[in-house]
């Protein structure tokens, strides 16, 4: 059999071939231009509504590789500016979540507040002659903000088409995890963070569609003998075929808890959406949630070859105590960096990152033909086919001079 | 017994564990816990000001690294004994030095406080290594003549953690 070399290729992704060049997950160029094209244009994750749910609550967090706090200010609106002070470039806040009415410099005292004007600057008289003009000088906001079912996303694109739009339905998929009772989601406190010398495309293309390591991988957790509530693995336990989505769901208080309130699911997202096996996913580019493990989960960017992940547990607001405790428990057991299912992921992607800074290891391109051809043999929402439309969408993102050039209305999902 | 000599045996207590995780005796380091035990490591962060201990700490009820029962030590344990777990193959090769150790007396006569603090060396496959460092405050408790531990708190001091994964024991 031909071993195909990337000079066959035509470009960096070949997903009639199902071929990526390994270059994507090595060269700084590339990455460089990953931070341009992908992280300051698309809509990105910042943080959950309840995270932030009084006046003067922040968080901090990151766009890219770009330091951002994201307020309710005063007044309860939600805003997201650069974490830098427009004086030097001091970071104006370094805690990472807290309530406070305004944010002072430490390096020269220059102080904003939550609505991210520059409202004090010392020496304005002595140094400044008082000509500074302070309406210039405010903490550089995101073009645009906008919430869907609790979650925050911003771009630095004015030019970005409108949040729902770029979900493209995506965001009928979201509904699965976050619009399944009245009161929302909300997020509980405590964020598992962590660094991996990895590719951030390998977990984003992981929870997005690779199908196919779950039996490998995390074969260890079938190999013991586990408790049900934590790992309910098959979706042929749930009886009653009208519930069959929750068959990915643990056992237990979690499962009992979803199929009584299944009829309300039904009701707000319809039969087809509440009928799906859960849901993971990535929204492009690199925030992914994990209906079955109650998960948000971020790849910030930190280099071709360096990953920091953030990863939040996620809940139903109206959940009784006793159902939030098992959800977070479960999410401990599984997943995070101690989490049995997830401590195994990430030594794989850091090796699949590293042997592509071989010089021959790039002539040699990287296989994504999983189901290639035979698309119509899986299902409507998994398979290799999501594997091969991630890397279409990021070629199209990385191609694309302009919002024009980019087709939101290509089914990737 | 006075403090000093309880000082040596519980000193005595937590070099023998770290011992038996340093060679890998997963199933002998169980041993060494009560049925009831919590072994919880609370999430880090930075707040503002820290002007409170417990600032910057994740509560009980947050999501936290390890919030952990007997049984569900047994599963990691189990887990890893598979071989598959691949964070761990090849195994970790770990240093746990412990430090600083200071014995209480608790309001129960079976049990006593134990302060120590910890720097976990571990390397893995060709150049990996991390450095953990942080405090762990146990409550130990005489069971049949023998010291378990009937609850374990971790606090390591990274915010961020700087290691892939967290395969390893505390």
């Amino acid at each position: 059999m031909n071993t195909p070399a990337v000079s066959q290729m035509k470009k960096l992704v070949d997903t009639t071939q199902g071929l990526l060049d390994r270059q994507i997950f090595f060269s700084q160029e590339i990455y460089q231009q990953e931070l341009e094209r992908i992280f300051a244009r698309c809509w990105l994750y910042l943080g959950h509504e309840s995270q932030i749910s009084q006046p003067n609550d922040f968080i901090a967090t990151y766009m890219g590789e770009d330091p951002i706090l994201l307020c309710r200010g005063s007044d309860g609106r939600i805003r997201a500016f650069l974490n830098m002070c427009r004086h030097r470039g001091n970071r104006v806040c370094r805690a990472d979540q807290g309530n406070a009415k305004d944010f002072m410099c430490s390096y020269h005292g220059w102080t904003y507040n939550t609505e991210g004007r520059l409202i004090g600057v010392p020496g304005m008289k002595e140094i400044y002659s008082g000509e500074l003009d302070m309406d210039r000088w405010g903490l550089v906001p995101v073009a645009q903000l906008d919430i869907f079912k609790g979650l925050i996303f911003a771009t630095f694109d004015q030019e970005a088409p409108p949040l729902l739009e770029y979900l493209n339905g995506q965001d009928r998929e979201l509904s699965i995890m976050f619009d399944r009772r009245a009161g929302g989601t909300e997020v509980i406190g405590g964020v598992h963070k962590w660094v991996m010398n990895a590719n951030w495309k390998y977990a984003a293309d992981n929870f997005f569609g690779d199908d196919g390591h779950h039996t490998i991988t995390h074969m260890s957790v079938r190999r013991v003998p586990v408790d049900k509530r934590y790992y309910a693995s098959t979706n042929d336990d749930v009886s009653d075929e009208k519930k069959r989505g929750l068959g990915l769901i643990a056992e237990g208080v979690i499962r009992d808890y979803h199929i009584k309130h299944f009829d309300e699911l039904v009701e707000r997202i319809g039969p087809e959406l509440a009928d799906r096996p859960g849901l993971v996913t990535t929204v492009f580019p690199n925030v992914s949630p994990n209906f079955t493990r109650h998960m948000i989960r971020v790849w910030h960017p930190r280099g071709p070859d360096k990953t920091e992940i953030w990863s939040y547990c996620v809940v139903d607001k109206d959940a009784p105590e006793e159902v939030k405790k098992a959800m977070r428990l479960h999410l401990t057991q599984t997943f995070g960096p101690a989490g049995n299912l997830e401590q195994d992921d990430m030594n794989n992607w850091v090796q699949c990152t590293s042997t592509a800074r071989g010089l021959i290891a790039r002539r040699y391109p990287q296989n994504i033909q999983a189901h290639l051809g035979h698309e119509d043999k899986i299902g409507p929402i998994g398979g290799g086919r999501r594997l091969r439309a991630f890397y279409a969408r990021w070629e199209m993102m990385m191609k694309a001079d302009n919002w024009s050039q980019v087709d939101l209305k290509t089914k990737y999902f | 017994m006075n403090h000093h000599d309880l000082w040596h045996e519980i000193h005595d207590f937590l070099v023998h564990e770290a011992r038996l995780l340093d060679e890998r005796s997963f199933h002998e380091w169980l041993d060494l816990f009560t049925d009831d035990v919590v072994y919880w490591m609370p999430d880090r962060y930075n707040a503002l000001g820290m002007t409170d201990p417990a600032d910057g700490i994740s509560k009980p009820g947050e999501l936290a690294l390890f919030e952990e029962t007997k049984e569900t030590l047994h599963t990691r344990v189990a887990r890893l004994a598979t071989g598959l777990a691949w964070a761990e193959v090849p195994p970790s090769r770990t240093r746990h030095l412990v430090t600083n150790v200071q014995v209480e007396p608790s309001d129960r006569e079976s049990e006593v406080k134990v302060r120590s603090n910890f720097l976990l060396y571990r390397t893995q496959l060709e150049h990996s290594q991390d450095l953990f460092a942080g405090t762990r405050d146990d409550v130990l408790r005489k069971v049949d003549g023998k010291w378990k531990i009937a609850r374990r708190t971790i606090l390591l001091d990274q915010t961020v953690l700087s290691s892939a994964n967290l395969s390893v024991f505390f």
